[in-house]
This record gives structure tokens, sequence and C-alpha cells, in this order.
């Protein structure tokens, strides 16, 4: 079966670029273009990784981890942050709200595919 | 009847009047002069207020436009991207038609050479392993599958370039931020001036997106550095590969 990753960022090219790195090992994509379009399809149950971007419009990509890690039910799914933010404060916070990874833009699709495969293999 | 000291009084009252009017007489030529001056000087601030008036009137075009450029390199972006997809698509179809290839290859060789001890023909081995040497394309086949694993590397190469669209996308939404600040200042400068309001045939209103994100200190940069030092924060807390291990898992 199919492993399924959630990829929020508002920008159209980002979640392409996302989706060309991982299908071609054999992952289904779902796009959400911010924070509050992603927590609407977590609760489908199908989701398997989460990629996040942190700025985003409505939810933001903090809001949107601290939500996810609130459910019970999501406490283990995978989060990378996928983001072109590089202070130590935002890594540091992502670490404290909970993400598992923190990839920088623009991003070899080499790695976005070593660090999902790292939790759903 | 007056007294001595009343009109000694007046003359002195009559002397500082005197000097009241000199001292004007000095004054007005100083007083035409400012006049001249504001004559001059009023036009030129209602020129400059109905510019600033006018400029600013210019602003929501310029975002609308910079809004447009962003659009306009998206699309070409996602564009590129889908032939860039299809193009992986095609190599890797390729590679492996060609390591089936390959390994067809490698099955009939050793086919032929497991068929000597059976041929009771003389120099039969001699004859097969010249066939062999004269007629391989394993080695032709082998430096293809390099060329293509090299053109799915500069596929992977241009994913990344192509991801400039997205830093500048974000650089020039801090631009339009910027001027929406701008044109905030200049339109409350207009409001305290005031007697030139700004055109009404042109909307004031910036039209930045709904709810617009972006990264003010967005950069693109191909350098390793940003991305080993976040792995190094993040190292304290969880185990990440070097660049090599996942060079050598995905290659």
């Amino acid at each position: 079966m199919k492993k399924v990753i959630l990829v929020a960022d508002d920008s159209p090219t980002i979640r392409k670029f996302v989706s060309i790195s991982l299908k071609v090992k054999g992952f289904e994509i779902i796009q959400a273009s911010d924070g509050m379009e992603a927590l609407e399809v977590l609760p489908s149950g199908q989701i398997d990784l989460v990629i996040t971007d942190l700025n985003m419009p409505n939810i933001d990509g903090f809001e949107l981890i601290k939500t996810i890690r609130s459910n019970e039910d999501y406490r283990e799914l995978p989060i990378i942050i996928l983001s072109s933010l590089s202070g130590n404060a935002e890594i540091e916070k992502g670490i404290q709200y909970g993400a598992n990874a923190y990839l920088l833009k623009p991003f070899d699709s080499k790695r976005v595919l070593y660090e999902v495969s790292k939790f759903l293999n | 009847m007056m007294s001595s000291d009343n009109i000694s009084q007046l003359f002195s009252k009559l002397n500082d009047l005197k000097k009241v009017f000199s001292y004007g007489e000095k004054l007005i030529p100083i007083l035409n002069s400012l006049g001249e001056f504001m004559k001059d000087t009023v036009p030129l601030l209602e020129n400059i207020n109905k510019s600033i008036a006018e400029s600013t009137s210019k602003i929501p075009k310029a975002t609308n436009q910079i809004q447009s450029v962003t659009s306009a390199t998206e699309m070409a972006t996602t564009e590129i991207l889908d032939l860039v997809d299809s193009l992986n698509a095609d190599l890797s179809d390729i590679e492996k038609t060609m390591l089936d290839v390959l390994n067809k290859e490698v099955d009939k060789k050793e086919f032929l050479l497991n068929l000597i001890p059976m041929l009771n023909v003389k120099n039969a081995e001699t004859f097969i392993k010249d066939f062999l040497i004269k007629n391989s394309s394993s080695e032709r086949l082998g430096e293809l599958l390099l060329q293509i694993g090299k053109m799915k590397t500069d596929s992977n190469s241009i994913t990344i370039s192509l991801q400039v669209q997205d830093i500048t996308a974000q650089q020039l939404a801090t631009v339009n931020h910027l001027i929406e600040s701008v044109q905030e200042r200049l339109s409350s400068l207009i409001a305290d001036l005031d007697n030139n309001p700004i055109p009404e045939e042109h909307d004031t209103k910036v039209n930045l997106p709904a709810g617009a994100s972006f990264d003010p200190n967005a950069r693109y940069s191909r350098s390793e550095v940003p991305q080993q030092e976040v792995d190094s924060i993040f190292n304290k807390e969880m185990q990440t590969a070097s660049q090599d291990e996942i060079d050598k898992l995905f290659n």
C-alpha cells in the first residue's frame, strides 16, 4: 500500500517540486495550500507523514505542528519542516513544537527522499 | 491747559512712534521679499503635493504589476517542472529497458560460454569468444546507463535551480509590502497637507494577496553550509545523516 504524504505550502511550485521528488519512489502526495487546509485533510486518517512550510497564510507551519501534536492520535506522525527561514530561533522552535526534521529551501530532492524514507521505511 | 511735563511726554511718545515708523520703513522691503518668496514657493509646494498625490495613485498599479510577474513566473516554472517530470519518467523507462537489455546480454554471453564444452567442433571456443568480443554491447550499454544517470542528476539540478522562483516570489512579496507602507505614509502626508486629494479614478488600495505570508529574508543559495548548520542544531536532538550517506543511498 502506498504511503501518503501531506505537503503544506502556499507556493504551488514548491508543492510540485516535492511531489516530483517523492512520487518517483512511489509515495502518494496530498497537497494543501496552508495550515488550515492541511488540518482539514488530516482527519481522513490516511496521512503517514507531513511536510510543511512555516510562512503560510491563515494557519502557519508552527501553528499547524502545534495543533497536530496536541492531538493524541498524531503524536507519532512524522513532521518535516521545509522552509527558507534559517534562523536559530525558528529551528529551535521547530524542535520544541515537535518537528522531526528541518530542511532549508532551496532543497535537494535526494535529501527530502532520505528524510521521508527514514520515517516511512 | 497742558503742563510742560505732559508736552514733553507727548514729544517723547511721538519720538518713539517715529522710531517705529522708521523701523517699519526698513522692514517693508523684507516683508515685500517674503511676500514674493511666498508667491513663488506656494505653487512649488502645490506642485510637490500634486506630484506626491499622482505618484501615490500609481503605487497600486506597480504592486499589481509585481504580482503579475510573480504569477507569470509561477506558471512558467510549473510548466517547466511538468516537462522535467515527464523527462524524468522517460529517462527512468529508458534506464529500465536498457538494464533489461544489459541483463539479456549477460545471459546470452553465459549461454554461449556454457555451450562451448557441449560443441564438438574444432576451434569452437576461439570462435565463440571472438564472436562475443566483436558483438558485445555490454560496454556500450554501461556507458549509456552512466549517461542516463548524469542526465537524471542534471534534471535534479534543474529542479533545485527552479526553486529560485519561490525565493523570488517571497522577495517580490516583501517589496510589495514595503511599497504598501510607503503608500500609507504618503497618503497620510497628503491628508495632512490636503488640498490635493488623490485622484479618484485610481484605486488607492494596494492589492496584496489575501493573507500574504512571506520570508522577507528569503535568499537563493546552492551552498550546503546553511543546511549543515540546521543539521548541527537538529543533531543535538536527533540523528541526521551526512550528505555522503544520502548520496550513497539515492545515486
